[in-house]
């Protein structure tokens, strides 16, 4: 139940068995059906979400009623709406189950607690937002620097594995391209090869 | 709030169990039924989606798997079965309201078996240390909820619970099964609370309310 989140945080910052202890008193386990919401729009995000299980995305929902996706997440990842969960004002994004999950949440009163009391808590968020930071401005980086070609190579060599697991129209989505413009850049790759 | 809560009802299949189950599927809520006999439980989600074909109810086969997929639990069980369902769903009830509503009755309905000192939320409290118990719904009969309004007054339900957001979320519970829900105070205030169903039912059959009656205070 726990095993995911425990081997990520201890990859991180090494726990000992009693920290371990001490830690899950604060997590909530959460099983979530695919297509479930984890998060509406609207409603404050109230937990930062560890994935055990499974996957999910977060989205934008346009005027038009289209989904623009803005990360994915699988086992051992994190996602959360957290400028909603940080600033406590109302989420801008949707998350919603893509397969049936798995899945650890530290609410805000526990995340703000575990800070105080737990050091290695801090070190491990740390971490961890510091990591999506640098994700961030690679992603930043290559939309503004790189040829759509070039962003879905970099993008499918650094998360394979999501498209494996993944609709294509999704890869679109979260690239901020079209379904027919991914399938040309495809299209043109394989003949590359 | 617009995202969908996933209540847990363990013990559906008793009187305050369907209730409960039957207002709550009126609201934002999707609803996971437990109870020991599944076929009971599978009618009552069958009935509730016939009486409201926009609800979202189910019945699972396990208590465990239901709260662990819900994000509040109710324990709609006697005050005798819940140290056992506290040890089934205890891990997967870490950080979740647990809802207790039982009264520690005896079995002549006179007295409470608890000591004077505790209460049963207390000890549901003390069986899920991780967990936030809330103590609601004890005070109100199965048969309030088909009339939560009684001889023109709304009947009150109280609340009480150490954690101000998980009493807050119980109480908007308390408002869609149509009690007017009054914050009571910390989880120790459930020993008045249980109490006060006690001398209720006393009452009750002394005088014959037939199970339909409530507390309501008057105030300006």
């Amino acid at each position: 139940m726990f095993e995911v989140f425990l081997r990520s945080f201890n990859e991180k910052v090494p726990l000992t068995p009693e920290e371990e202890t001490f830690l899950k008193q604060y997590l909530t386990p959460k099983k979530l059906r695919k297509k479930q919401y984890l998060l509406q729009e609207g409603d404050v995000c109230k937990h930062i979400c560890l994935v055990e299980k499974g996957a999910l995305k977060a989205y934008l929902v346009d005027d038009k009623g289209d989904e623009q996706i803005t990360a994915f997440a699988l086992e051992g990842w994190t996602i959360a709406d957290l400028s909603s969960f940080f600033k406590q004002t109302p989420a801008t994004l949707n998350i919603d189950a893509l397969e049936d999950c798995e899945l650890i949440l530290i609410s805000r009163p526990a995340h703000d607690e575990l800070l105080e009391r737990f050091p290695k808590y801090g070190n491990y968020i740390r971490m961890l937002i510091t990591d999506a930071y640098v994700a961030l401005q690679q992603r930043v980086v290559n939309t503004l620097h790189l040829s759509v070609d070039e962003r879905y190579i970099a993008f499918q060599q650094m998360c394979e594995s999501i498209f494996q697991r993944v609709p294509q129209h999704m890869i679109a989505s979260f690239m901020g391209l079209s379904p027919e413009t991914l399938s040309r850049v495809r299209s043109r790759l394989s003949g590359k090869k | 709030m617009n995202t969908k809560q996933t209540i847990a009802i363990i013990g559906a299949n008793g009187s305050m169990g369907s209730a409960i189950s039957r207002n709550l599927a009126k609201g934002n809520n999707r609803l996971l039924l437990f109870a020991n006999d599944k076929e009971k439980a599978e009618a009552l989600a069958a009935d509730i989606k016939n009486s409201n074909a926009a609800s979202e109810v189910e019945a699972l086969d396990c208590p465990a798997n239901a709260s662990w997929e819900a994000d509040l639990i109710i324990l709609a069980v006697p005050y005798a079965a819940e140290k056992e369902i506290a040890g089934t769903i205890r891990e997967v009830a870490n950080q979740k309201i647990v809802i207790s509503i039982s009264n520690p009755l005896n079995a002549s309905f006179d007295a409470l078996v608890t000591d004077p000192g505790t209460s049963a939320a207390e000890e549901l409290q003390l069986l899920l240390p991780h967990s936030k118990v809330v103590k609601a719904f004890n005070t109100t009969f199965a048969s309030d909820f088909t009339t939560p309004v009684i001889a023109g007054q709304q009947a009150d339900a109280f609340v009480a619970g150490n954690d101000d957001e998980a009493v807050a979320t119980v109480s908007d519970l308390v408002t869609t099964a149509g009690f007017n829900p009054i914050a009571a105070g910390k989880l120790p205030v459930s020993r008045t609370l249980e109490q006060m169903q006690l001398l209720l039912i006393q009452l009750g059959l002394k005088n014959n309310y037939n199970w339909l009656a409530g507390w309501k205070i008057l105030h300006h």
